[in-house]
């Protein structure tokens, strides 16, 4: 599709030079830039992945003639000046581009990621069951009148020594087996894996790495959260069954893409998949990097990794092609992936670790959540459970340990501060927190880090349409009141907004506002999440009030404010005490399966069971959705909290300012 | 003799009783016409009340329409020529309302003044005794301009004020608010549509017993049957004691039925469709008697032919209720 | 009572064995809750479990066949009282009554079989006809009825006489065959009218008194007694509102008390003096739950009125919403005028031909097969492509009928466009805007300008 210009038969070629970095390609004319830039590995932004609709992709032509397709985005002077979209703009000729230097987002996701997150499974008997346990062996050496193989050998002492009956090695490891063994004097420590992802076949023990003498190393393992955003590593000591340290950092597949649906048109493009493959394993490599010099461990002693991620992130990590996720009938390659070693994925761990990919349940309910189903217990409890995990994709699963029912509903970036003009994530500056005086009308605020405020993040963005309604700014379809008393609410540039922050006051070049339109993207996020639960509840004939705990997990929905969050009809206006915040349950759910055998059954369990709902397919869910594009719900009988605190704010059934 | 039990449903809510037209209090009308108050589904009278039946409007145009089928014209002929005539001619038709439409103020189709445009009013009020319903020209400002005009110069009148959507309700509720009129809330053939516009009226302050509800007709053909469930849905809301959905419902039948190729295409169709004369009477027909049976109120008309069917039809499903 | 998804799952053995063709038991009890799969599907289901599996799925209104060969038609099995719930499934027989001793007959029958007309694709028919014995002796009336079948091979029929005499001439003359309904048992005759539908298998129409349903009852009792399984009840009439509240009560003791005697379809005589009062009539018992419905006039208009209503009423409300995908016409387009793609979801559809409408310039608007969805779903699902763009736009016929070649894509996939112009050589292509509501201030001062 992206590439097609390259193909139709125009073999002619050009020659286009790079600055700063002075590299020089050869590409047949008809050749997007976009794809130019990507042949080389150069780095330009493509949030939207080429499809002309961002036009962050800009690049300036010094020299020679191009054909634009659209200047999406450019003002007249910056065309002059040669500024060009790249995705939009093809080669005719030779030509020299300059690529601007990307001011690094050097922001890292909010700092309280380091939750704790050992709250294991109740199933988790990671002592009496450890993935990875090593061993120390005083072996008999060998001589002319027992001549046993080196491994019969080693067996033998695992056997006697430790009652390990069975181990198995592959062949890396026996090459250097006969050694390993000699140097260390026939004293090693061996660490093993003691249980491998196989459902329903038992393997035995695995080596994994021959110490010599006694043990004086760590064993440690890393479960990532492979987020379409952000990325959690959690490094796992096996000697304790602790996490002694976490990293986290954007995913620099950002760059190709802000959604899953972006990355996978981008994948498309020329090598584009490969590249995308590579920015996962870096964005990876990166945290292993910081933890290992952290920690002052050796990437060796990383004996073991896990990943839980959506079923986009998890295609791409293992280079595979996702196109088929997205078009109907939405099928993925792969739910449980194969058993990987760390070298063949170029992961920096132990070469011969295994990582295991958490299995995932349908294109769009993926590895992340079959991880926050363990993590959050759900799987094993009699209670009619709904875990929610709300980010660009709003996934929900409902069910008690007899059955599980999950479905996805694309919510849009718009928790995550995506699509909305002063969004952002919560990053230092955020605003976060927001409360508007009834009299006044003025707002404060909280930002994350106390830091000046630049924008707002997902839970701000909640907060302040929460408070905006309550007070009768916005009104139950998310008009603002023009007619307000206060200069916060303006038409600016023909759409109404509420300014929440003043430029001087913050550390924003700008008003930092929330405009009508914003507001907009906000209701239809919240609506699409709300009819999940619906349709999910009513498809097995149950009612929502029927549900005795929420749980929420995901990265995000820890910083949500429950009460607000039920005031713009987000979540279910259900007594406090059912709601539960879980924390980042995908990484949680990655690290119970790190540490714990029988919890590798479950997750596999889990995934199998596991029924999918597909909402395109379900016409219900669009009258649900419409029914929930209202603050806080067309059926306000479904918000009784909410009707009491606008009654008591004599909001509820008038409008004071009511225009002409 | 086997004794059969029948199944009576006990319905907790009702529709609401809307009354269109006033002969006090600034109101000149010779006669009114009250809708709602049902407290079962449509004339299935041993299960709850139906104190009011259905009425009939002919639709009346501000300036001779371009654009209709030849059928209409040829039976209406010089009338369309002024709205007075028109509805003088639709009342002895049978009309027990009028809808005005103020198409001549439309920007593109004349832009008249709000002035010119309370003074077409007044003379359809000064022709006939029935009330009046006053649709705008359809363009949002141009909308809110003539009828607050309108509203203001006919104060007590009770006219019902079209179109209030969920883009530009505010003014034409404001304006129904200050002078005594009804307002009719349309919305795309949706439930939930229809209720959160009536929410928004009613955050308004606008008593609900002022209020009409459009939920958008789609013709014989050309949607019937969305319109149809939305508004059995509805009805049944209403009657489950919903109430944000119980006004009464109000469908411009003869719009969407003569808009379409059944009710304009003379020649070259096919011998199966039969006549246009009869073809586009039966189009109306169907469509307004479907639509009845799924709780229409006031049924909005264009051809006499079909308001003569209807009045027949209605005196047979409402005959001892 | 129909069961929800998770009380047959709580039936079925649980193992996610995905013998049954789906990843789970859940997923096979849901669907087999919405009656889109079978029970035998599963290999491992107990028989405890099928027989309460079965019980619940009993269609509490019999399926009924009428007629043989290709244009017999099936009534009943419905199990809603209002199409939003699930759907209507087998929409009700539109037949044109006869008179026997109509010197026209023939002409009629021949008529009422070839009538044709094509809606949405699918080809719109009328059912059947009803040879009503009117004057003459058994014999008469057998040869009316063979002189129909003459005239109207295989259009099923329905016979109405009260005389089981005539009745056994004409089905013993050959009628049989076509297992036509018999109409009807009354109180009075019902033994021999039940002999007659038995002798030659043909389901059998019982027939009351307006009002009388404690009759129907009866009736229903006897004949099925006498071993009549093929039912359709015939609650007489009593103008429009008396028919509303027999149909309504029928079908709601039907479904919602089990009342096994009233189990099965309805006729309707929807015959009246004019053709405008019949075709109210038949209106609502289109709407209102008829499974044979008997006219007296062929007028086309009406007749096509009614068969387009049908068509309508029993569409499934489950299914996507979608509009017929093609070339659309807004007002008298003419060479000049703009032409706009979008996809074929029907709210999609109704907004912007609404508004193009709205904005007074005449439009072809060109609709592309998206199964339904609306324009950024089907962008997402790779169904609203460039290729597929350009296929709508070649396979329309749209160049033929325009003097420019100009496009306009709806604001949200505005990135297609490169890709539309490479499909499309030779075409202008443009962005709309985003809402439909902003069509008229872009048709009045983008497209125009």
């Amino acid at each position: 599709m992206s590439d097609a210009p390259a193909t139709k038969a125009r073999t002619a070629m050009a020659s286009i030079t790079f600055t700063p970095s002075g590299e020089t390609i050869e590409v047949p004319l008809g050749t997007s830039l976009l794809d130019a830039v990507i042949l080389c590995e150069l780095d330009v932004p493509a949030p939207c992945a080429g499809q002309g609709r961002c036009g962050r992709c800009r690049v300036r032509v010094r020299a020679g003639d191009v054909e634009r397709r659209s200047n999406a985005g450019l003002v007249s002077a910056e065309i002059l000046d040669g500024w060009a979209v790249a995705c939009q703009t093809y080669v005719t000729g030779s030509i020299e581009v300059e690529v601007p230097e990307r001011r690094r987002e050097t922001v890292r996701p909010h700092g309280h990621a380091i939750a704790e997150p050992e709250s294991l499974p109740l199933t988790c008997d990671w002592r009496q069951d450890p993935a990875v346990r090593t061993f120390e062996l005083d072996i008999e050496p060998p001589s002319l009148a027992d001549n046993t193989s080196d491994f019969d050998r080693l067996r033998r002492a695992l056997a006697q020594q430790h009652g390990i009956e069975e181990v198995r090695a592959e062949l890396p490891m026996l090459r250097r087996l006969g050694k390993d063994l000699r140097m260390a004097n026939w004293k090693v420590s061996v660490t093993l894996e003691m249980r491998d992802w196989v459902y329903d076949a038992y393997l035995p023990p695995r080596l994994i790495r021959i110490y010599p003498g006694a043990f004086r190393h760590a064993s440690m393992g890393v479960a990532v959260d492979l987020g379409t955003t952000s990325v959690v590593a959690y490094l796992l000591d096996f000697a304790t069954g602790r996490v002694v340290d976490s990293a986290s950092a954007y995913n620099k597949q950002i760059a190709c893409g802000d959604d899953v649906i972006s990355r996978i048109i981008y994948a498309k493009r020329k090598r584009g998949l490969e590249r995308l493959q590579h920015l996962a394993v870096e964005t990876i490599n990166d945290l292993l990097d910081e933890l290992q010099k952290r920690n002052g461990i050796e990437l060796y002693e990383i004996h073991e990794v896990t990943v839980a991620g959506n079923t986009t992130m998890t295609h791409l990590l293992l280079g595979l092609d996702p196109q088929y996720l997205r078009a109907e009938p939405y099928i993925p390659t792969i739910s449980a992936s194969p058993v990987l070693e760390a070298g063949e994925l170029g992961l920096r761990a132990n070469i011969l670790a295994h990582v295991h990919v958490m299995p995932s349940v349908g294109s769009y309910v993926g590895g992340d959540i079959t991880a926050g189903v363990i993590s959050s217990g759900m799987f094993a409890t009699d209670k009619l459970t709904l875990f929610i995990d709300i980010g660009t994709n709003g996934e929900m699963v409902l069910g008690t340990k007899d059955w599980l029912l999950s479905c996805a509903c694309s919510a849009g970036p718009a928790f995550e501060g995506g699509g909305v003009g002063d969004g952002m994530r919560a990053s230092p500056g955020a605003i976060e927190d927001v409360f508007i005086a009834d009299d006044t009308l003025e707002p404060t605020f909280r930002t994350v880090d106390d830091a000046p405020a630049v924008g707002i993040c997902g839970s701000g963005l909640i907060d302040l349409l929460g408070e905006l309604f309550v007070t009768g700014l916005v009104d139950k379809s998310g008009h603002l009141d023009r007619s307000a008393p206060t200069d916060r609410v303006r038409v600016h540039d023909g759409v109404p907004e509420y300014v929440v922050c003043w430029a001087g006051e913050g550390g924003a070049d700008h008003d930092i506002a929330l405009t009508e339109s914003d507001i907009t993207g906000l209701i239809r996020a919240k609506a699409a999440i709300y009819a999940g639960f619906e349709v999910l509840c009513r498809s097995v004939g149950v009612d929502l009030a029927d549900v005795e705990e929420i749980l929420i997990g995901g990265a995000f929905g820890q910083y949500i404010n429950i009460e607000k969050a039920i005031r713009i009809g987000l979540l279910p206006d259900q007594p406090v005490e059912r709601f539960k915040f879980l924390g980042n349950t995908s990484a949680q759910g990655a690290y119970a399966a790190l540490l714990c055998v029988n919890i590798r059954h479950d997750v596999l369990d889990v995934a199998a069971k596991m029924t999918y709902l597909e909402l395109s397919a379900d016409n219900s869910f669009m009258d649900e959705y419409t029914s929930a594009l209202f603050l806080p719900h067309t059926d306000l009988s479904g918000f009784p909290s909410v009707l009491a605190a606008l009654q008591k704010r004599g909001n509820g059934s008038d409008a004071p300012r009511a225009t002409t | 003799m086997t004794a059969v039990e029948i199944p009576v449903e006990k319905w907790s809510g009702a529709v609401r009783e809307v009354t269109l037209g006033s002969s006090y209090g600034g109101g000149t009308r010779t006669s009114t016409v009250t809708v709602g108050g049902e407290t079962s589904l449509p004339f299935l009278g041993f299960e709850g009340a139906l104190p009011h039946r259905p009425a009939l409007a002919v639709e009346v145009v501000d300036m001779k329409p371009a654009d209709w089928s030849p059928e209409l014209v040829a039976t209406w002929g010089d009338d369309l020529s002024d709205p007075a005539n028109w509805a003088a001619r639709a009342v002895e038709e049978g009309a027990d309302l009028i809808a005005l439409k103020l198409r001549s103020c439309h920007p593109d189709f004349g832009d008249r003044s709000a002035t010119e445009a309370r003074a077409t009013v007044d003379r359809v009020l000064a022709a006939v005794g029935v009330p009046l319903i006053v649709y705008g020209p359809g363009t949002a400002d141009k909308d809110n301009e003539v009828l607050v005009a309108v509203a203001e110069a006919t104060k007590g009148e009770q006219l019902a004020l079209g179109l209030c959507e969920e883009k530009n309700y505010r003014t034409i509720v404001a304006a129904a608010l200050g002078n005594g009129h009804l307002v009719i809330a349309q919305t795309p053939i949706d439930v939930n549509l229809a209720k959160q516009l009536n929410i928004l009226i009613s955050d308004m302050r606008l008593p609900l017993e002022r209020v009409l509800m459009d939920p958008n007709t789609g013709a014989l053909g050309y949607g019937l049957e969305y319109t149809y469930s939305v508004m059995e849905r509805l009805r049944l809301a209403a009657l489950m004691g919903d109430a944000m959905t119980q006004q009464p419902m109000i469908c411009t039948i003869g719009e969407e039925s003569w808009r379409q190729k059944e009710g304009r295409a003379a020649t070259d169709v096919p011998e199966a469709w039969g006549e246009l004369a009869e073809r586009g009477v039966a189009w109306e027909v169907t469509t307004a008697m479907t639509l009845l049976e799924s709780g229409a109120d006031i049924l909005v008309l264009r051809h006499p032919g079909s308001v003569g069917v209807l009045r027949e039809a209605l005196d047979d499903l409402t005959k001892g209720a | 009572m129909a069961l929800t998804g998770l009380q047959i799952y709580k039936l079925l053995p649980k193992t996610n064995c995905k013998e049954c063709g789906f990843p789970t038991c859940l997923a096979f009890a849901m669907k087999l809750a919405q009656k889109g799969t079978e029970l035998d599907k599963c290999p491992y289901v107990d028989d405890e479990a099928k027989t309460a599996l079965d019980a619940a799925s009993a269609p509490p209104i019999k399926l009924v066949a009428i007629g043989a060969g290709e244009r017999a038609f099936e009534i009943g099995n419905e199990i809603v009282l209002f199409r939003h719930e699930k759907t209507f499934y087998h929409q009700p027989g539109l037949v044109v009554r006869v008179k026997s001793d109509d010197p026209q007959l023939a002409e009629v029958a021949a008529r009422v079989a070839s009538y044709e007309v094509e809606r949405v694709g699918m080809k719109l028919r009328l059912d059947g006809l009803a040879v009503e014995h009117a004057g003459g002796d058994a014999a008469a009336y057998a040869a009316a009825v063979a002189a129909t079948r003459a005239a109207a091979p295989g259009l099923p029929l329905v016979l109405m006489s009260g005389d089981a005499a005539a009745l056994d001439a004409a089905l013993s003359g050959g009628a049989a065959a076509d297992r036509p309904l018999v109409h009807a048992a009354a109180a009075a005759n019902w033994q021999a009218m039940a002999d007659v539908a038995k002798k030659h298998g043909c389901p059998l129409a019982i027939r009351a008194e307006a009002g009388d349903l404690a009759g129907l009852v009866d009736l229903s009792e006897n004949v099925r007694g006498a071993g009549i399984e093929d039912l359709v009840l015939d609650p007489g009439t009593a103008g429009l509102a008396g028919d509303l509240v027999a149909f309504t009560q029928l079908r709601r003791l039907a479904l919602k008390k089990g009342a096994r005697a009233l189990g099965f379809p309805l006729f309707a005589d929807a015959g009246a003096p004019t053709w405008q009062a019949e075709l109210a009539r038949a209106t609502q018992a289109i709407a209102k739950y008829a499974g044979v419905i008997i006219i007296d006039h062929l007028e086309p208009a009406a007749v096509y009125a009614l068969l387009t209503l049908r068509q309508n009423v029993y569409t499934d409300p489950q299914k996507p919403i979608q509009v017929e995908p093609k070339l659309y016409e807004v007002g008298s387009a003419g060479p000049d005028s703009p032409v706009l793609i979008t996809t074929n979801f029907s709210l999609t559809y109704f907004s912007v031909s609404g508004e193009v409408e709205g904005a007074g310039v005449p439009a072809w608007l060109l609709v592309a097969d998206s199964d339904g969805q609306s324009v950024l779903t089907a962008w997402a699902a790779g169904k609203f492509d460039a290729e597929k763009i350009a296929k709508t736009v070649k396979d329309s016929g749209i160049e033929s009928r325009i003097d420019h070649k100009k496009l306009v894509l709806p604001g949200h996939v505005a990135g297609l466009s490169g890709e539309v112009e490479e499909e499309l050589p030779g075409w202008q292509i443009m962005v709309g805007p985003r809402d439909a509501v902003d069509i008229p201030n872009y048709l009045k001062n983008v497209w125009g300008a």
